[in-house]
């Protein structure tokens, strides 16, 4: 399991992880401005939001 | 004292004694032995940073919004504030616990833990000062024009080209006030109470004139709504975003501090967070949309400035004296926002620059008052390039200073066994950096046309 608070390159596993998941948000808000467009980008959107409440339940973890 | 210990205290703080903290720790002490209700009381009477952030929040912008959404939405928006200002907790429960567990100061500690960029640059620079500054143009605006539709209710004409200078006065003598000892805190932070409860008892009256459509009122509290497409989207992430920010989270981790607050502290830190800053910031917020649901709304007017809304609304509310009390209660917004700015500017300043804070001298009055600048504001709009340019570098910058706090409280060379170990807590404050994320993303998909338009 992925210790938050050790370092992995440059930064620790929950600077890497608050990266992330400002990629994913990303990745939904693109999505969702396409499905509210036309319609289109559905996959991004799903794929967006699944990984945005992925982060969040990790990064909620506390240290240990 | 050890010399970490010594760099770690906060300079404001020497102004109050050590009888003075350990008569107030005596008091906390008392209190947790007494029933709720003594607990309670006495909680609010030695409260005082969270009114000083509720009041600072409570501004133009916050008001106009409010008043807009009534006047537009009715009821329909109101679960909004509760959510955005109930995400906001998390983050100053973080506060909290630097000021009453760590005893450090937040952007010394990010500029050693984040470098300076983010610590003295976005949180310091931009964040807090440039934004007191910039900002103030908005609270001067509104402030000058109140007292000018005030003034011929009570006999008199006081035009916006001489009151600013009433308003320069009163404003900065408070500003000034902060930070000279104990009683000078003191002064502030009861002023600001004193605002709080105008507001409360002023706007409650024009509603109790008006009207409450009770039904309409519990099902915009509880039951969600938005506008439908993009423009839901754009209101929920900028009213969830937009209630507190990095200036909110200085001025209380802060005014904390200058209080002498520590580890026994943390309780009524907590307490004046929720019923110093959350409930008057919800209250005010909610008796201002529901006097413009049941006018505005009601007979379909939508005028876009504050001035405009409050001309509109004036005839609505019946008696001159009920004129009175609405204009009063709204000229309390501009004047805490700019005191609570000043010093939440003052205070950054310091902190960014590395200067030790003292209220007497003459760097501390300087940085205190350049928010004065916005006296300008009675000839001129402000600098639309710079407010521009602020409005992006905010956008961009606050979440990555919520990561640094967040970071911050997860830290055990920080905090050490004090850090976060809560999980709810956490998951709180990532919802919150998540919501200041989209902010940026949309802001930035607004710039390459990727947004819905």
């Amino acid at each position: 399991m992925i210790d938050l608070d050790d370092r992995y390159g440059p930064w620790s596993g929950r600077v890497w992880g608050l990266i992330v998941n400002l990629a994913a948000n990303a990745l939904a808000l693109y999505g969702l401005a396409g499905y509210l467009r036309d319609g289109s980008h559905l996959p991004h959107l799903v794929i967006g939001v699944a990984l945005t409440v992925g982060c969040i339940f990790l990064l909620a973890k506390p240290s240990q | 004292m050890s010399e970490q210990e010594q760099a770690r205290k906060y300079p404001l703080a020497e102004a109050v004694s050590p009888e003075q903290l350990q008569t107030e720790t005596a008091e906390l002490e008392r209190l947790q032995q007494s029933p709720p209700w003594t607990r309670a009381w006495g909680y609010l009477k030695l409260g005082g940073p969270g009114y000083l952030d509720a009041a600072t929040t409570l501004g133009a912008g916050t008001l106009t919004a409010a008043m807009l959404s009534g006047a537009a939405f009715g009821y329909k928006t109101m679960w909004l504030l509760w959510v955005s200002m109930g995400l906001g907790m998390f983050m100053m429960a973080a506060c909290a616990r630097f000021t009453c567990r760590g005893g450090f100061r937040v952007i010394v500690e990010q500029n050693r833990y984040h470098g300076v960029i983010v610590g003295s640059l976005m949180t310091g620079l931009i964040g807090t000062a440039a934004v007191a500054i910039i900002f103030n143009y908005g609270q001067y605006s509104i402030g000058t024009h109140l007292i000018e539709s005030l003034a011929p209710m009570l006999g008199f004409a006081f035009p916006r080209q001489v009151n600013w200078v009433l308003f320069m006065v009163v404003t900065s003598y408070l500003t000034l006030s902060y930070g000279r000892g104990k009683r000078g805190i003191t002064i502030v932070e009861s002023f600001m109470k004193l605002a709080i409860a105008t507001m409360l008892i002023c706007f409650g009256v024009c509603l109790a004139l008006v009207g409450v459509d009770w039904r309409a009122l519990v099902r915009g509290v509880f039951v969600p709504w938005l506008p439908s497409g993009v423009a839901g989207v754009d209101l929920f992430v900028a009213s969830s975003a937009a209630a507190i920010g990095v200036m909110d989270w200085i001025l209380f981790q802060y005014a904390g501090l200058a209080r002498g607050w520590g580890r026994k502290h943390e309780t009524l830190a907590r307490f004046d967070i929720v019923f110093g800053l959350f409930l008057p910031f919800v209250l005010v917020n909610y008796l201002v949309i529901a006097v413009f649901a049941g006018t505005l709304h009601e007979v379909g007017l939508a005028p876009e400035t504050a001035p405009e809304l409050a001309s509109a609304l004036a005839p609505l509310l019946g008696p001159t004296w009920s004129q009175i009390l609405f204009y009063v209660a709204f000229l309390a917004v501009p004047v805490t926002t700019t005191v609570g700015m000043s010093i939440a500017g003052a205070i950054a300043i310091h902190e960014a620059l590395g200067w030790k804070p003292d209220t007497r001298s003459l760097r501390w009055k300087v940085s205190a008052l350049l928010p004065q600048v916005g006296f300008l504001a009675v000839w001129y709009p402000r600098p639309i390039w710079l407010v521009v340019a602020i409005a992006a570098f905010l956008s961009l910058s606050n979440n990555i200073v919520g990561w640094s706090f967040y970071l911050l409280l997860n830290d055990r060379r920080v905090l050490g066994e004090d850090r976060s170990k809560s999980y709810v807590w956490n998951l709180g404050t990532m919802l919150l950096l998540t919501l200041l994320n989209c902010v940026a993303i949309i802001y930035v998909f607004n710039r390459l046309g990727w947004w819905v338009r």
